[in-house]
């Protein structure tokens, strides 16, 4: 199949409109928006998964409330590091 | 509430005390998957130079998820590529059916969703063992801490990272969730202040619907978007 010449030219001024677009940085808009959904949740489940983890650890070995206490502080740790991480990662992205 | 119930359709299927009936939620799974296979067929059945416009979306989509996953998990991931685009596709047409009125949003349940997460942070744990060995442990132990504090930051890193899939799936259910919730209460606005006060909520809830379309899509996005980075953490063990 021949490739029209009228299509070539198209093709040309689409493909430097992109890379226009991309240098302004208009194209990421929604992967930033995207990203900023993510870490509300990054610090919420953190702690949740600590506590839980505290509660297990404590039906375990009977210590009531000793671990549940730490690990919930843990697990805010935590979140807060998932929070920072994803921070970074998209500060790295510009 | 009445469209986030879960009821049978058709005959009691039990299976070794299994409850594996059909529902309305396994009806909409169906849906959207043969809606995602029927639109992947049209689009790559005349594969011309100059697309349609089926073979446009279709092509639109691809590229989307390869050049998603090319930034963020780099060249090794390109093998989870059919992996990723099925998750993508079938994620955000369940979203995108689950707006449409009288349907069923299958991502607004907590089990879907966190099934989906439990089977990619198995997998990607597999993924990683599998590349790497017993190295992939050191992801626990990032590299410059101090050895006082060293147990203290791999059991915050161990919580990290098993609130992946929690946090992985509660997004998506609640995203889902609160909208629906949303545009229903808004809904009810618009009924219980009749003729005279209902405009106002009723233009609001055209807004919304707009914006949980904008959700379903985000959400979709973040849910790949997320399975790439996890990706990357087991395929590029670096610190």
């Amino acid at each position: 199949m021949t490739i029209p010449e009228d299509f070539k030219t198209r093709l040309k001024i689409a493909k430097s409109k992109i890379k226009s677009e991309i240098q302004n940085g208009k194209e990421n808009r929604g992967s930033f928006m995207g990203i900023a959904f993510k870490l509300g949740t990054e610090l919420v489940a953190a702690v949740a998964v600590g506590t839980i983890i505290g509660f297990i650890l404590d039906s375990w070995f009977d210590t009531k409330p000793w671990l549940i206490i730490i690990f919930f502080f843990l697990g805010a740790a935590a979140g807060m590091l998932n929070v920072i991480k994803a921070a970074n990662k998209m500060q790295k992205k510009d | 509430m009445q469209q986030f119930t879960v009821h049978k359709i058709g005959p009691e299927i039990k299976i070794a005390g299994l409850d594996l009936s059909f529902t309305n939620a396994s009806l909409f799974m169906v849906i959207s998957a043969s809606i995602i296979i029927l639109f992947l067929f049209l689009g790559s059945k005349e594969k011309r130079i100059v697309p349609g416009k089926i073979q446009l979306i279709a092509e639109l989509f691809y590229s989307f998820v390869a050049k998603m996953i090319s930034d963020t998990a780099g060249s090794k991931a390109k093998p989870y590529f059919p992996f990723i685009f099925s998750l993508f596709m079938f994620v955000l047409f369940c979203n995108m059916v689950g707006m449409l009125p009288y349907s069923f949003t299958v991502t607004s349940h907590i089990i879907v969703t966190l099934i989906m997460a439990l089977f990619i942070f198995v997998a990607v744990t597999i993924i990683g063992f599998f590349k790497h060995g017993i190295k992939y442990l050191s992801i626990f132990v990032p590299s410059g801490v101090p050895v006082v504090l060293l147990p203290l930051i791999t059991i915050i890193e161990i919580i990290s990272y098993l609130s992946r899939p929690v946090s992985l799936s509660v997004r998506l259910f609640a995203n889902m969730m609160a909208g629906h919730t949303m545009l229903k209460v808004f809904g009810g606005f618009v009924v219980s202040l009749g003729i005279l006060g209902g405009w106002l909520p009723l233009g609001f809830s055209v807004a919304l619907t707009g914006l949980e379309i904008l959700v379903a899509f985000l959400q979709a996005y973040v849910f790949a978007i997320l399975t790439c980075i996890y990706l990357n953490d087991a395929l590029n063990l670096h610190h």
